[in-house]
């Protein structure tokens, strides 16, 4: 049997008594660019926060079925969740550096409270490391203890990448990581993407078509809470078999 | 002819910012001009001594504040303190983890607390909590710790720093975690996601926040601060008003506003006193003012590095 990065077995998930994500199966390979795209409130980042268990944050949230990190069944009894967030890291929409931490400890927050590193020359190995990884360390290394003020919206995100790279996760969700990104910082981050691809499952939910067809190995597509069609992005761009994902590519579906 | 359009608001607004600044200046101006008999006849001496000589007889007289410039700093800082920790953690508590049927009934009994009248707190504290603290905080202290100066005088009746300033702590908390509650709830939720994503625990990602509010924080102390410093009936119940400068905390004392209140009624009789209080008065403007200043510099030197 062939393992996964993630795999859901008829994963339900409602807020309250509504029902969001309604009984999805997928499975995502390893090292891998997989794009989850769909139309605003289709339950993308609802979908993706499961994946994390970050959607234990919202008290209504309520899931049901399982979410297999390499094989492994993370909403079972004797799982940490902390221990999945250190194996699965997270980019959000909204390029959200700490503003109060400079880009030094946004690196370094999360290793040091995970007591992850030892020493501080270990640290500094490890925050340019993370930095490098996301394309950053040259732009910022003369200045890595100012604050992310300073930074554009992509410089930005690929600080979060950093971040969230630091503590070496298996697997990065990025939740539309380009939406609050103008073209050009869009275009680094995609470069980026390819990069990481090599090391890490990268999970990618996007409202656009686009960068779906431009970054990703395989895309689903999720409307209204169920998935609709998943494949290699060539087959779900060039002949798609369902009639709504036609409709969504083509900009016609309502 | 081009008329130059005035919008409306600020036709309307204007006048209440003139009034305002005038009002202060004018303040001002009468607290330092009625002071200035205190200033000629006893020069600085009228902050920096501690003593307190009301006389019949003009020439005997002499005045000077300094135990009570003492009591009040001291006394608000005991308050602060105390309200830092609580407010934060009632903050803390109201937003993350009171059940959401409670948590508007906690709001409005924090905030109802905030706007009591401080005799409230004056006849409670003096009844209830200056016995109540001598008895289980005080004499215990004394008795095992007096060896250290905070803990060193006997704790007899009761009224001293200690007592204002915990009574202080008590009345300022609420309108201090009003401040710092707003502040955390306003704390944009990716923050929250974003910590907690990092396989950081409840605890850890609530301090990340903590540090992302610390303006509101500071600024909340320094409001509190001030209402501490100006806190008048309240204190003069519990500090024992007496003209004693110490830094034991079971010592009694005496503040600027309760000497001011206490004092006023017979100063006419005394030829030099009611320049004294009023010299009183310009100090607490003075005190207000430094602690406004440290407050705006610490929060522009924060604003100036991390803009959010």
């Amino acid at each position: 049997m062939k393992e996964y990065a993630i795999e859901t077995k008829d994963l339900k998930i409602y807020y309250g008594k509504k029902e969001v994500i309604k009984g999805i199966n997928l499975r995502i390979p390893k090292n891998t660019i997989f794009t989850i795209m769909g139309p605003s409130g289709c339950g993308k980042s609802t979908l993706l926060r499961s994946f994390n268990r970050l959607l234990e944050l919202n008290m209504d949230a309520k899931i049901e079925g399982e979410v297999l990190i390499f094989g492994k069944n993370i909403y079972g009894e004797d799982v940490d969740p902390i221990s999945i967030r250190r194996k699965v890291g997270m980019v959000f929409q909204y390029p959200n550096p700490f503003p109060h931490l400079t880009l030094y400890d946004n690196i370094a927050i999360g290793l040091k409270l995970n007591n992850l590193v030892k020493s501080k020359e270990e640290m500094d190995k490890r925050v340019r490391w993370a930095l490098e990884k996301a394309s950053l360390w040259d732009e910022v290394k003369d200045r890595l203890y100012e604050y992310p003020a300073s930074l554009s919206g992509g410089q930005k995100q690929r600080l979060v990448i950093a971040r969230a790279l630091a503590l070496k996760p298996k697997i990065l969700l990025m939740d539309e990581p380009t939406a609050n990104v103008d073209p050009v910082g869009t275009k680094n981050i995609e470069k980026l993407l390819f990069e990481l691809k090599k090391d890490y499952t990268i999970v990618l939910v996007t409202h656009e078509p686009a960068q779906a067809a431009r970054t990703s190995d395989f895309v689903g597509f999720l409307y209204l809470g169920k998935l609709i069609e998943v494949g290699p992005t060539k087959y779900i761009f060039e002949k798609p078999k369902n009639e709504l994902t036609e409709k969504y590519l083509t900009g016609s579906l309502v | 002819m081009k008329i130059k359009r005035l919008d409306m608001f600020q036709i309307i607004t204007l006048p209440a910012v003139i009034f305002v600044f005038l009002l202060f200046i004018l303040m001002l101006s009468v607290y330092f001009y009625n002071a200035l008999p205190a200033f000629f006849r006893e020069g600085l001496d009228v902050y920096f001594k501690n003593t307190w000589q009301a006389s019949e007889i003009p020439s005997k007289e002499y005045y000077g504040l300094a135990a009570a410039i003492w009591g009040t700093v001291y006394s608000s800082i005991i308050g602060v303190l105390i309200a830092l920790p609580i407010s934060v953690a009632y903050s803390i508590f109201v937003i993350d983890y009171a059940p959401k049927k409670l948590k508007n009934i906690f709001i409005i009994i924090s905030d109802m607390m905030a706007g009591l009248p401080t005799i409230i707190y004056g006849i409670w504290g003096a009844f209830i909590l200056v016995p109540f603290l001598q008895k289980y905080i005080m004499i215990p202290l004394y008795k095992n710790l007096s060896f250290i100066p905070i803990f060193s005088y006997p704790p007899t009746t009761g009224y001293s720093y200690f007592s204002a300033g915990v009574l202080l702590g008590i009345m300022i908390t609420p309108f201090a975690s009003a401040i710092i509650r707003e502040a955390y709830q306003m704390v944009p939720f990716t923050y929250r996601e974003a910590a907690i994503s990092l396989g950081l625990t409840r605890y850890e990602a609530t301090k990340i926040l903590l540090g992302y509010i610390k303006p509101a924080i500071v600024s909340g102390m320094i409001l509190a601060f001030g209402r501490a410093v100006g806190e008048t009936v309240a204190v003069s119940l519990v500090i024992g008003n007496s003209f004693n400068m110490s830094v034991s905390l079971f010592a009694p004392g005496y503040t600027i506003s309760s000497l001011i209140a206490n004092q006023f009624g017979n100063a006419y009789i005394y030829r030099h006193m009611l320049p004294v209080l009023y010299a009183g008065g310009l100090a607490l403007f003075i005190i207000g003012l430094i602690v406004n200043v440290i407050g705006i510099y610490l929060l522009m030197r924060w604003q100036k590095n991390v803009r959010i």
